[in-house]
């Protein structure tokens, strides 16, 4: 080995300082391409292919060609009336678990990064959901919102409420009960950035401000969450499209009934691929899903930004 | 942790640690209930689940659910090809993403502009896009239905990630410590092999425990790719287990699921300090 | 250099690691064995008993056909479709597809099943009736399916809550929907409903009942298919839907829950009637608690009699199988009379063949519910609905959610109607 390491070192006319380290580009290559391949082939080219295919009339069916067909897609999707139901069930899901997750994550997160006893037992737990696979979570929840045997149902009626409610076979509650098993399942990931975003709120800031006498609300207010806006923008930009494109935990849980109130459009989209048979509707539909979400969210990382800069 | 951030001295409110505690408690019960009642349902026989005056704990320690659970749902064969797809692609991801890492951040490149933005952009787009040409691609190399077409997937779709999680953590590490080591005359791969590796050591931990659980729960892609029920990964068993049988074996559900989440609950146990300040440094630093 | 060489070997690592994982059997690549033909066989079983006679009959084929093996793999009714979209998309599907009719034309419009009419026998053709026959038959005249099971939805009556409350286990050739209504208000009391009906997926039970009153619900072939919602068609919902809310014999909640939530209700006393697929008689004699005693009532008959749709399950081949013919063959085999009769009597469910019927009769001696489940499947008859090569998409999308509406009391009896009809002519595309 180190023979072949002597001729190297042994140069005199390489300068010391920064001998390698910027070494440009082409020491570069050799490292990066085992990564760079296989996720050209098995990412990009799949990612350019399908956005492509949501321009074509690809169908199931044996031996059937597919071709072009223009906007074809998009016009008849505009006219889908179901699709944007779900899509609107995705707005609505999305952002009520974001929304929800944050502020309940925000609140554990303070209290995990005070001096409490058995501080070490919550943020175990606090990781728990992460290690339950969706479907696993799904499952679960199914159990205990079980109309007939669950604990919810149990519980409730032992109070002398009504101890019979379907929570997941009803229209009219699936929605919102789903979105408290999604925010349950998410609390995870938002919680421990937080945490990290606060152990790394400088100290001294807010000694500085508890001297000026600033109460702990005011405190939490224009000290900690200033300091903590660019951990909040990334993670709840994260947690949206995470969100929105979930679709594990939904399959399992409700499979977008009943009624369809929980059809998320992952869920859509998956059906009308591969239920039905589609797959350039269904590249439509996912192509919808990106743009309208990219733009929602090039608006608000740019609105975060210009606060930022202000 | 004395320099807590919402530090409330000591006489200021005497409500507010009570009540600290009691939000903290409120979370816990929150976070806890689910599993600890999963837990009691898969101890409890059938006739006591059904009794309407059943207690919270099982009567006894029943592990006939997990033996029934087991045998029914094929639950062996399924963890196995879990852990196989699990631990390859783990495998697969640290051995390219680390040199991948260490390049992008100590060489100055082109390429580190874009590898960040297709880091973003890939977290942005619906999987219903990728699955159907990434089924017709396995298809035409004859890797639909194989655990190995799910281990590239999922390899690829976990690079990005463990990308960004790795850069963050050779960032951390002095450019002078390796100078150092140069200067001392030691090869490259030495510096690399007895400096930088142990430095990465936590943070390498941290981002294979990532790839790990993130392909051991993954759902969508399996439940594509995979029909043969001698290949089904873990989570598609269950799914499928709820279909049929489970919707009237509730304690061999509650049996079956519990056993899927053991691995990743140990492992979470076992580090869940160093996890956090992995994630910290990743997180802030990245 | 070193740099260079070190990376070029872990790149080539990390290449070559994939590929020499190829080779490895574990990860499901490759693995093709001999000479002869194995056939895959993708059964949808999923009761014990029923799982056990399919293993018998293959084992069977297997002994007597050393060339020509059949490897029986394990599906599931929960996804068959999408499972099937994804397989023959895949050019990964099984060789013998087993699933229900309703399900299938669909495929079969796509091109990937097999016409059978070429392989079957006579015995098995002539023991099935033309009206079965013709719900596995494309629009092309091609059959592409054989049907085996048929399943009809009946009344089982826990006969110690009858007794208890006075009301005769009610005996006569078929039950008359207006009778059940009667009944089921009698048996209602404190707590307890006349009636649990699981009605998660309501679309099926609804459109086979349906015909009982004449409700065809689809006019004309393929892509001329037109809709017709009327009274007929909507006799069974409004029934159901005034037993749950107006009578209050029937429990709302059990219409928001599957089929097998509802059973532990029906064992536990809370329902004295339980409406089912006749296939729950298995669960039944497995699961009851000691001393429940309970029968199958007469089928329920409407205005046109105890009709109800026939959606038989079917075993096809697929199109792009290397060996049709054997496949053919198998399910030649599998139609046999005694094959049918075992598999009937481990799901209780209704041969298509008549053969296979008289057998089971004279093996069950019409006991536990037998006769009665025996004769639903008299009255169960093609209904246009199988043919409708749209049907599953309106099922899910417009037909199932429209119906749960209804039923939780959510819209009106003409709302449903609208959603149906226009859900179709949506998809008319």
């Amino acid at each position: 080995m180190t023979t072949i390491a002597r001729p190297l070192d042994e140069r005199p006319t390489r300068p010391r300082r920064k001998p390698r380290l910027s070494g440009g580009g082409r020491d570069a290559w050799p490292l990066v391409l085992p990564a760079l391949l296989p996720v050209m082939l098995f990412s990009v080219y799949p990612l350019v292919y399908g956005v492509l295919l949501g321009f074509t009339d690809a169908h199931a069916g044996l031996g059937v060609e597919t071709h072009f067909n223009g906007i074809d897609n998009y016009v008849e999707l505009a006219g889908n009336g179901l699709f944007w139901t779900s899509f609107k069930i995705g707005l609505i899901w999305a952002f009520s678990v974001t929304i929800l997750q944050f502020l309940a994550s925000l609140g554990l997160a303070l209290l995990l990064n005070l001096d409490l006893r058995l501080r070490w037992l919550a943020r175990t737990l606090a990781l728990v959901p992460w290690a339950m696979p969706p479907v696993i979570i799904a499952i679960m929840w199914q159990l205990m919102l079980n109309p007939n045997y669950g604990p919810v149902n149990r519980a409730l009626g032992a109070l002398g409420l009504p101890g019979d409610v379907n929570w997941l076979g009803e229209s009219s509650i699936a929605l919102p009960v789903v979105i408290v098993v999604g925010v349950w399942a998410g609390m995870p990931q938002t919680t421990i950035t937080l945490l990290a975003g606060l152990q790394s709120v400088p100290a001294e800031l807010n000694e500085a401000a508890a001297i000026d006498g600033a109460s702990t609300w005011r405190r939490f207010w224009h000290v900690t969450l200033p300091a903590l806006r660019p951990i909040i923008t990334a993670i709840t930009t994260l947690d949206l499209i995470w969100n929105f494109n979930s679709f594990a935990l939904v399959f399992v849980l409700t499979a977008g009934g009943p009624g369809g109130t929980t059809m998320l459009p992952s869920l859509f989209a998956y059906n009308e691929a591969f239920r039905y048979g589609n797959f350039g509707y269904a590249a439509a539909m996912g192509n919808v899903m990106v743009v309208l979400i990219g733009v929602f969210l090039f608006f608000y990382l740019r609105g975060q930004m210009r606060r930022r800069l202000q | 942790m004395t320099t807590s951030t919402s530090g409330s001295k000591p006489g200021r409110n005497p409500f507010a640690r009570p009540l600290q505690y009691l939000a903290l408690l409120a979370y816990m019960c929150f976070l806890a209930f689910p599993l600890l009642f999963l837990l009691s349902t898969a101890f409890k026989t059938s006739r006591e689940l059904r009794s309407p005056d059943a207690g919270v704990l099982p009567e006894s320690l029943n592990w006939q659910n997990f033996t029934d659970a087991i045998e029914k749902a094929d639950l062996f064969t399924a963890a196995g090809n879990s852990l196989l797809v699990a631990v390859t692609t783990t495998v697969i991801v640290t051995a390219v993403a680390l040199p991948a890492a260490y390049a992008l951040v100590r060489f100055r490149t082109r390429l580190r502009g874009l590898a960040t933005g297709w880091i973003l952009l890939s977290q942005v787009f619906p999987f219903i896009l990728i699955i159907i040409p990434l089924f017709l691609l396995l298809k035409n190399i004859g890797l639909v239905n194989t655990l190995l077409g799910l281990v590239l997937v999922y390899a690829v779709w976990a690079l990005p990630f463990s990308l960004w999680m790795l850069q963050g953590y050779v960032a951390a590490i002095p450019v002078e410590l390796e100078e150092a080591g140069a200067v001392d005359g030691a090869s490259r791969m030495r510096t690399l092999g007895r400096i930088v590796l142990p430095l990465l050591a936590p943070g390498l931990v941290a981002t294979s425990l990532f790839t790990f659980i993130n392909s051991w729960n993954e759902f969508f892609f399996a439940l594509v790719l995979i029909q043969d029920p001698d290949m089904q990964t873990l989570p598609l068993a269950l799914a499928r287990f709820v279909g049929s049988e489970g919707q009237v074996q509730l304690g061999q559900l509650a049996a079956a699921a519990l056993l899927a989440c053991i691995p990743s609950l140990g492992f979470f146990m076992l580090i869940q300090k160093r996890l956090t300040a992995g994630l910290l440094s990743g997180a802030v630093k990245g | 250099m070193r740099t260079r060489i070190g990376a070029r070997a872990g790149a080539a690592i990390a290449i070559a690691l994939p590929l020499a994982l190829t080779g490895c059997s574990a990860f499901g690549v490759g693995g093709d064995d001999g000479d002869g033909a194995t056939l895959t066989f993708q059964s949808l079983a999923f009761q014990d008993t029923t799982i056990a006679a399919t293993q018998d009959i293959v084992d069977a084929w297997n002994d007597e056909h050393p060339d020509t093996q059949v490897e029986l793999v394990q599906g599931s009714w929960d996804n068959v479709h999408d499972q099937l979209v994804t397989q023959f998309q895949g050019g990964t599907a099984p060789d013998i597809i087993h699933d229900e009719s309703a399900d299938i034309m669909g495929f079969a419009k796509q091109g990937y099943l097999a016409d059978l009419s070429p392989y079957l026998s006579d015995e098995v053709t002539g023991a099935v009736s033309d009206d079965v026959w013709q719900a596995v038959t494309a629009q092309d005249g091609s059959v592409v399916a054989a049907p085996t099971l048929l399943q009809s939805y009946v009344v089982f009556a826990n006969t110690g809550a009858l007794a208890d409350a006075g009301v005769e286990v009610p005996a006569g050739e078929t039950l008359n929907w207006d009778d059940f209504q009667t009944m089921a208000k009698e048996l209602t009391g404190d707590g307890t409903y006349g009636v649990g009906w699981g009605m998660k997926q309501p679309t099926a039970a609804v459109m086979n009942l349906a015909l009982g009153f004449d409700g065809t619900f689809f006019t004309g072939e393929g892509e001329d298919t037109q809709i017709e919602v009327g009274e007929n068609e909507l006799a069974v919902p409004e029934r159901i839907h005034t037993m749950a809310y107006e009578d209050q014999s029937l429990d709302p909640v059990s219409l928001t829950q599957s089929g097998s939530d509802v059973l532990p209700g029906f064992f536990d006393g809370k329902y004295a009637l339980y409406v089912a697929g006749n296939y729950v008689a298995q669960q039944l004699v497995e699961s009851a608690p000691e001393g429940f005693d309970w029968a199958v009532l007469p089928p329920l008959a409407g205005t046109a009699g105890a009709v109800q749709a026939a959606n038989p399950q079917t075993m096809s081949v697929a199109a792009e199988s290397d060996h049709v013919e054997e496949a053919a063959e198998f399910i030649d085999f599998f139609m046999q009379p005694e094959h049918q009769a075992a598999l009937a009597e481990g799901d209780w469910l209704i041969p298509a063949s008549s053969e296979a019927r008289a057998q089971v009769a004279e093996d069950t001696a019409g006991e536990n519910g037998w006769e009665a489940i025996l004769a639903s499947g008299d009255g169960l008859s093609a209904a246009p609905f199988q043919a409708a090569v749209n049907y599953p998409q309106w099922k899910d999308q417009y037909a199932t959610p429209a119906l749960q509406q209804y039923l939780a009391d959510e819209i009106s009896l003409d709302e449903l109607k609208t959603q149906l009809v226009d859900g179709w002519s949506e998809l008319g595309l």
